[in-house]
């Protein structure tokens, strides 16, 4: 599910930081490599999420520690705005948690600058990963070794609005639906709304859940896959952005302004706030939780309409939990992942709320006590995985990304809106796009 | 201890010194510089202060100017690299220039709208008013919670497409726009942000203020000077090492801004980099993308253009401040 930003704006050590830093100052307090780990014999664990994740995890802790209480667990946990940077000030002044949530799209990085623990020796033994596939547990493996465990299982979707399609007269598209379906889906949704709508928040700028899935239709990826380079060709791009200069001028999607103001924030997002009915941020539901009354179902990120599309669609691992290297507790953090990954109280707890669980005992737990939207949500995981795995012309699952990922999907966020906003014709970005991808990756 | 003994000997004589006061004195002046002269334990005292010095500013900004010649990503050793963070900055990165156009318009814009303002503000509230002090405390709030996270969130609220500024926009049949994630209003936003919080110059200038001679006040009064004329040929030249005492205080304060953008922005300084004030783009490189040496060659480009602003305003400064004497 990818970045799950919490609605919640929590703003902790950057201010005072980097303002000192501009002087030169505090910059490089926190120099010298990594240290010798917390002194204290408490585990630290910390984690990302909503105020529904938060409880979920402490009550799971809470049990855990009930029949582990040589383990004590000291619990730190914020919305996902600064997470990692302040992930990456403890891990430089030596003070990493010993246990965290971690981001999928962050995994490769982290483990090959050697902070995370291999956990590979402890599998079939405290760690128990019984009914894990293995395409689910690539999301969690970087250079062969085991990193990770994946919470749960992530599919690229989206979410749509069905009350305001039904008020509009409008039905909810086939599953099976392509990239024409979509636009026309969205016109109507403008047509009918007379202009008050648009169908679908602007997907030029959006990665995991549609650029990505786009390329692999087109048989390419978006990194190579040795990570150096990218993995998808100009051409690609550009007709994925003439696509969406279209959606903005027929209405399908909305202008630049709402687009940009949806950027790192949930509240603003189309859906939310009334402007679109399908929306390709998962946040919107998923982790984050509820943040509109409206009912929602979801759909696969269309399909390719051209002759010879392959399946684009793909199952990505949710969030992680890893181990520090430099922890002293590795062993026991270990049995918390093995606890979380299998036993029966901290599933049912934590029911969605970091993704499909990854096991089909683990889904058969919580199946009965599940709200319609979170069934709804489980449903179209179970569809995509075993479109998926049905599929023989569908591209193997991505690699964790390359250091510099994230700086990536950002220049394509922002290229698409200096596009949207008129300030760039398509063909000058697409130049200024890869010059600046390619000097990020050699970086 | 040593200070009040000699205060003591200053204060002293009030009828005129006797040949035995003289010798008194220079007695208790010699027992005070033994004193100075053999003292280590005050040392002790400022101790503190010292460690302070070299632990938290000499030896961190030594260390940063080792790390912006390398590779460092905070997780792993740092490796020496040389010049090649700064000649990236200025020939292989965009987004730098993009901050650093960013923060000019925003100094440029925002100090001297600022210090108009906080001079205005402060010629009105330099009068006895009954409750001047209410006022006086008022203006100046802002200021106190300028730096505070909240009213940055609070900014996002007021100036966002269904904000409060767009509702009094309405008032006037004007329809406005969403001005924070517009790139070609978001810094502007920042700039008013700024201007807002004038209340610290406006202290500053109201100290100032009170320092001017009433009697030059009165007598172009008599010579029948026009407020205009009094405020452009005595309030204002009397006044320029107060304003440049701001204007160099204020340059620094700008140039550093971060918190405003961080908020505002979402932590993105977009939309299009049109509010990637330099701090946050620092901050962004150093924390966020994992590269704390091009991020100290950053601090330190930004250090030396701090510094050569400064520079320039105390050169620039001989010709326009007039210090009474």
């Amino acid at each position: 599910m990818g970045h799950q930003i919490s609605r919640r704006t929590l703003f902790r050590t950057a201010s005072g930081l980097a303002v000192a830093g501009a002087l030169g100052g505090s910059l490089s307090a926190c120099g010298g490599g990594t240290g010798a780990g917390s002194t204290s014999s408490k585990l630290t664990m910390t984690w990302w999420g909503s105020d529904d994740r938060h409880n979920a995890y402490k009550k799971a802790l809470a049990t855990f520690q009930k029949s582990n209480s040589k383990i004590k667990i000291e619990e730190r946990y914020s919305g996902y705005d600064g997470y990692f940077d302040r992930f990456n000030t403890n891990v430089a002044g030596g003070s990493a948690p010993d246990l965290l949530q971690m981001d999928t799209a962050l995994v490769a990085q982290y483990a090959r600058k050697g902070v995370l623990a291999p956990i590979d020796e402890y599998v079939g033994k405290s760690l128990d990963l019984t009914g894990f596939s293995k395409t689910l547990l690539a999301a969690g493996t970087v250079d062969g070794k085991l990193y990770g465990v994946p919470s749960g299982i992530g599919v690229n979707i989206l979410t749509v609005n069905v009350t305001g399609l039904k008020k509009l007269g409008l039905e909810l598209p086939d599953r099976e639906w392509t990239w024409a379906d979509l636009k026309k889906v969205a016109v109507d949704v403008n047509k009918k709304s007379g202009g008050k709508q648009f169908g679908v928040d602007d997907g030029g700028g959006g990665t995991l859940q549609a650029f990505e899935v786009f390329a692999r239709e087109k048989g390419q990826t978006f990194f190579a896959t040795d990570g150096k380079k990218l993995g998808f060709t100009a051409d690609t791009l550009q007709e994925w952005w003439e696509f969406w200069a279209e959606m903005r001028k027929d209405k399908a999607s909305p202008p630049a302004a709402i687009t940009s103001a949806a950027h790192n924030d949930l509240t603003k997002n189309g859906v939310v706030i009334g402007k679109t009915l399908f929306t390709f941020d998962s946040g919107v539901y998923g982790a984050g939780g509820a943040i509109t009354d409206a009912v929602l179902d979801f759909l696969p990120t269309p399909k390719g309409d051209w002759s010879g599309a392959r399946e684009g669609n793909f199952v990505n691992g949710g969030v992680l939990l890893s181990a520090t290297k430099a922890s002293k507790h590795i062993a026991d953090s270990v049995k918390i992942m093995s606890y979380f990954a299998q036993d029966a109280t901290a599933i049912k707890d934590m029911q969605l709320l970091r993704g499909i669980p990854p096991t089909e005992k683990a889904r058969s737990l919580i199946a009965a006590g599940l709200s319609d939207t979170d069934k709804k949500s489980m449903d179209i995981a179970d569809y995509i995985s075993k479109r998926v795995a049905k599929a023989t012309d569908a591209l193997a699952a991505p690699q964790p990304p390359p250091n510099g990922a994230d700086q990536i999907w950002d220049l394509l966020f922002q290229s698409n809106l200096a596009i949207a906003f008129g300030k760039k014709s398509i063909k000058a970005q697409l130049t200024a796009f890869f010059d600046q991808a390619g000097s990020i990756l050699s970086q | 201890m040593t200070t009040t003994e000699t205060d003591a000997v200053v204060k002293e004589p009030t009828a005129p010194a006797t040949p035995s006061d003289q010798r008194e004195r220079e007695r208790m002046r010699r027992r005070a510089a033994r004193r100075r002269g053999g003292g280590w334990w005050p040392y002790l005292f400022l101790a503190p202060w010292f460690v302070g010095l070299f632990g938290l500013t000499i030896y961190p900004m030594l260390d940063s100017l080792y790390l912006s010649f390398t590779d460092f990503d905070l997780l792993s050793p740092a490796k020496w690299v040389g010049t090649e963070n700064y000649t990236r900055m200025f020939t292989d990165d965009p987004v730098f220039w993009d901050s650093v156009h960013a923060t000019l318009l925003y100094v440029v814009v925002s100090v001297p709208l600022k210090l108009a303002l906080a001079l205005g503000v402060a010629m009105l509230l330099n009068r006895d008013l009954k409750g001047i002090g209410l006022y006086r405390a008022a203006f100046y709030l802002p200021s106190l919670l300028g730096g505070a996270v909240a009213i940055a969130i609070v900014w996002r609220q007021v100036f966002g497409g269904d904000g409060l500024f767009n509702d009094f926009l309405g008032w006037f049949g004007i329809k406005g726009q969403d001005w924070i994630s517009s790139p070609d209003t978001a810094i502007y936003t920042l700039i008013l942000l700024a201007v807002w919080q004038f209340g610290t110059p406006m202290v500053i200038f109201l100290a100032g203020l009170k320092q001017l001679p009433k009697d030059v006040y009165e007598a172009a009064e008599i010579d029948g000077a026009r407020p205009v004329t009094r405020f452009f040929r005595i309030t204002l030249p009397l006044l320029t090492p107060i304003v440049f005492f701001n204007v160099v205080l204020q340059i620094i304060d700008a140039f550093k801004t971060f918190t405003p953008a961080y908020v505002v922005s979402n932590g993105t300084g977009g939309p299009l980099n049109s509010t990637m004030l330099y701090s946050l783009y620092l901050y962004k490189k150093g924390f966020t993308d994992l590269q704390m040496g091009y991020a100290s060659a950053l601090a330190w480009v930004l250090f030396l253009v701090i510094a050569g602003f400064t520079a320039v305003n105390f050169i620039a400064s001989r010709y326009w401040v007039h210090y009474d004497d």
